[in-house]
C-alpha cells in the first residue's frame, strides 16, 4: 500500500517536473491534483480555500453518470485521478474491480467528524477506501394547498385522490421499493417472486402517475403541474427554498438512503494531495460551505451545528431520525435486476394508458 | 500498352475513395459489428459481461412487456407520420406551385427554425402546454375553458412534438418531387375530359408518390427511435425502443440486452426501406432537394 503511494507521488513529482519544464520552470515543485466527480459539488471558496491554503492546483473535471465514471476510471487502469467522488453502488463495483486505494488514515486526522450513520455500509463494510461526501434520502414533498389529505407514507400516494397529481423521479430501485417497503419487505431483496408482486402493487399506482422525471423533478412541483413527488434530497432543497409551504415526508414504511463518497483510485497520481484535500473538506466550517452549496445531508457532525438556520431543515437529518427505519439500496443479482427492470418497464407502460 | 494507363486510372479512382471507405468501414461498419456480437452475449452480474454465447438476450424481447414497446413505437410511429402526411403533403404540394420568389421566402421560413437546437424548440411546446401556459391563457381568455387543463406530460402532446419535429422531412420530400413534375400532364388529362380530382388522382399522385414515400420513410425511421420527445412532452409514461434501449444501457447496465434491442430496431428499419425500394420500384429515396 506505502510502495503505491510513495510511487504514486514519485509519478506525480516528477509528471510535476516534465510538466513544470514546458510551461512554467519557476514553479517546479507545484503539484496538482485531479479531481473527478459531477459538474457544480464545490463553490469557488472551498476549491479556492485549499489551493492556498496547500499550493496545490486542483484540476477539476466532471461525469454525468457513475457509470461513465467508472468506465473512465477503468480505462485509465486505476491512474489518471487523484481523487473521485461519486455514488455508493458504483463504488462498490470499482473496488471489486481493484481500482481503488485504501486511505492512509494517519493522513485524515479530521476523520472523526463524519457522523457514524453514513459510515461501515454494504460498499465498504470496514470504512477502509472511502469516505462519505453527502447523503440524500428519498423523500415524498407535497403541497397542503393543492393535497386536502395528510401523506405520511408511501401508502398514501396509492390514494385515488392523488389521480394524475403525482410526479416520481426514474429510479426503478426507488419506485419498485416504495411498493417493496409497503409490504414490508427489504429493498435488496432476492427474492423473484416478491419483485414482482411488487411490481403489481405498483401497477395500482399508475393512474395517479403524471410525470416520471429524474432531473428538476421540482420544477413540476414549484409551478403547481403536480401537487405531490417522489423527488432526492437535492431536489427537495430547491423545492423547499423556492416554496417553504410544502411539506417533506419521511415515509413511515421506511427510507431509502444514498451515500455519495470519495476514494483514492488505485493508481492515482498524487494521492497525498487527495489526502490533504479530504482532510480538508472534513473541516466543520469547509464542509458546512459545500453542503449549503449542494443541498445534500451533511454527512459531518461538527458541520451540522454551523449550517445556517436557512438551510439546517434540509441539510441536517431531523431529530427524531432513527437509522434503523434507514436502509440502502445496493446492487442486486442479475436476476433480481432483471426482474426490477421488467417490473419497472410493465408500470411505465401503464402509466402511459 | 494499351491497358496500363487505364489501369493507373482505375487505381487512382480507387484511392480517392479509400477515405470515405475507410471512415465508413471504422465508423459504421466497425460498430454495427460490435454490437452485433454483443448482442449475443451474456451480461456479468453487475457490471461489462463475459463470454459467454447466448441467445438469451433476443429470447428477453418475446416478453409481452417489450414485444408491447415495440407495438407502441410502431403505433407511435405510424400516428405521427400518418397525420405528417395529412399536413406534408398538401403543403408541399402548393409549395410547388408558388413564385419563385415566393418558393424562396418559404423555404426560409422553413429552415429558419432549424438554427435553434431542438431540445430547446422542445421546451418552447412546455411553455405553451404547461399549467397556465401559453395556451391555457389563450383557451381561457376566450372564455373556451374556466380552469387550466392538464395539456403537457399527454400523449397529444407527444404526438404535436413528433409531428413538429419531423413535418419538414415531409414537406421538403413532396416539394421535391412536385416542383420536378411536369405540369403540362396535368393539362393534358385535364384537355382530354378528366374532372380536377380525376387528373389529381391519376397524373399527381403518381408523379408525387415517390416524393410522399419517401417523406413517409424519412419520418416513419427517425419516429421510431426520438423518444427525448416522448420523455420531455410526455412525461416519460409512452415507453419507446430508444427509451427502453437508454434504460438498459444507462440505468440496469445490460448492454447486451441494449445491444440485441437495437438489432431488432435496426432490422425493423431496414426491412421499412426494402419495403419502400419494392413500393417505388427500386429507385432510391428521392433527395431533400
Amino acid at each position: 500500500m506505502k510502495k503505491w503511494i510513495s510511487m504514486g507521488v514519485a509519478a506525480a513529482l516528477t509528471a510535476g517536473a516534465l510538466a513544470g519544464c514546458g510551461a512554467t520552470p519557476k514553479n517546479e515543485t507545484k503539484q496538482e491534483m485531479n479531481l473527478f466527480t459531477w459538474m457544480g459539488m464545490f463553490p469557488d471558496e472551498v476549491i479556492q480555500g485549499f489551493e492556498k491554503e496547500t499550493g496545490i492546483k486542483v484540476n477539476y473535471s466532471s461525469f454525468d453518470t457513475d457509470e461513465t465514471m467508472l468506465q473512465k476510471l477503468s480505462q485509465a487502469k486505476g491512474g489518471e485521478y487523484d481523487l473521485i467522488i461519486a455514488d455508493d453502488y458504483i463504488i462498490q463495483t470499482a473496488i471489486e474491480q481493484g481500482l481503488v486505494a485504501e486511505l492512509d488514515k494517519t493522513k485524515l486526522s479530521n476523520l472523526e467528524n463524519v457522523n457514524p450513520i453514513f459510515q461501515s455500509q454494504f460498499y465498504d463494510p470496514e470504512n477502509v477506501y472511502t469516505v462519505p461526501f453527502g447523503a440524500g434520502v428519498q423523500t415524498i414533498v407535497y403541497n397542503p394547498e393543492t393535497i386536502d389529505f395528510e401523506i405520511t407514507g408511501y401508502e398514501d400516494l396509492w390514494n385515488p385522490a392523488l389521480k394524475d397529481n403525482l410526479a416520481i423521479i426514474g429510479n426503478y430501485r426507488v419506485i419498485n421499493g416504495m411498493a417493496l417497503k409497503i409490504m414490508g419487505e427489504s429493498y435488496n431483496t432476492e427474492n423473484t417472486a416478491t419483485v414482482e408482486q411488487a411490481g403489481k402493487k405498483l401497477l395500482e399506482l399508475a393512474p395517479n402517475i403524471r410525470l416520471i422525471k429524474d432531473e428538476n423533478t421540482q420544477d413540476d412541483l414549484i409551478s403547481g403541474e403536480v401537487g405531490a413527488a417522489v423527488m432526492y434530497t437535492s431536489q427537495v432543497t430547491l423545492a423547499k427554498l423556492a416554496n417553504p409551504d410544502l411539506k417533506v415526508v419521511f415515509p413511515k414504511e421506511g427510507i431509502g438512503l444514498g451515500i455519495m463518497a470519495q476514494f483514492i483510485p488505485s493508481k492515482a497520481p498524487n494521492a497525498d494531495a487527495a489526502h490533504q484535500f479530504i482532510n480538508y473538506i472534513l473541516k466543520p466550517e469547509v464542509a458546512k460551505q459545500y453542503f449549503e452549496h449542494v443541498g445534500y445531508y451533511s454527512t459531518n457532525t461538527k458541520a451540522d451545528e454551523l449550517i445556517s438556520e436557512e438551510y439546517k431543515e434540509f441539510l441536517t437529518l431531523p431529530s427524531d431520525f432513527s437509522a434503523d427505519k434507514v436502509e440502502m439500496i445496493a446492487p442486486v443479482s442479475a436476476e433480481i435486476e432483471e426482474a426490477h427492470v421488467k417490473a419497472w418497464t410493465e408500470f411505465k407502460n401503464a402509466c402511459g394508458q | 500498352m494499351n491497358k496500363h494507363p487505364q489501369k493507373a486510372k482505375n487505381r487512382g479512382y480507387w484511392l480517392t475513395l479509400l477515405p470515405l471507405y475507410l471512415f465508413t468501414i471504422i465508423f459504421v461498419g466497425a460498430p454495427l459489428l460490435y454490437m452485433l456480437v454483443l448482442s449475443f452475449l451474456q451480461r456479468a452480474e453487475t457490471w461489462g459481461i463475459t463470454g459467454q454465447f447466448t441467445f438469451r438476450n433476443y429470447a428477453q424481447i418475446f416478453q409481452p412487456v417489450y414485444l408491447k414497446t415495440f407495438a407502441d413505437s410502431l403505433k407511435l410511429a405510424f400516428l405521427s407520420t400518418g397525420i405528417i402526411a395529412l399536413i406534408g403533403y398538401p403543403f408541399g404540394y402548393f409549395m410547388a406551385k408558388l413564385s419563385p420568389k415566393g418558393k424562396k421566402w418559404m423555404m426560409l421560413a422553413l429552415m429558419v427554425p432549424f438554427w435553434t437546437n431542438s431540445l430547446i424548440r422542445l421546451y418552447g411546446w412546455i411553455i405553451i402546454f404547461r399549467a397556465n401556459g401559453t395556451l391555457d391563457q389563450i383557451l381561457m381568455g376566450l372564455n373556451i375553458t374556466q380552469s387550466p387543463l392538464k395539456l403537457l406530460y399527454t400523449y397529444p402532446a407527444v404526438v404535436v412534438g413528433m409531428v413538429y419535429a419531423l413535418l419538414q422531412f415531409m414537406i421538403f420530400s413532396v416539394y421535391s418531387s412536385a416542383e420536378k413534375m411536369d405540369w403540362k400532364l396535368v393539362e393534358a388529362a385535364r384537355d382530354l375530359g378528366a374532372s380536377p380530382l380525376k387528373a389529381f388522382l391519376t397524373v399527381t399522385l403518381k408523379l408525387t408518390l415517390p416524393g410522399l414515400l419517401s417523406g413517409v420513410i424519412l419520418t416513419f425511421i427517425p419516429s421510431m427511435g426520438l423518444f427525448f420527445i416522448a420523455d420531455i412532452l410526455g412525461g416519460n409514461k409512452v415507453v419507446l425502443v430508444g427509451s427502453l434501449i437508454q434504460d438498459q444501457l444507462v440505468k440496469a447496465h445490460n448492454t447486451p440486452f441494449a445491444a440485441a434491442l437495437s438489432v431488432v430496431l435496426m432490422l425493423m428499419t431496414t426491412l421499412m426501406i426494402a419495403l419502400y425500394k419494392k413500393i417505388a420500384g427500386g429507385k432510391e429515396l428521392e433527395g431533400l432537394i
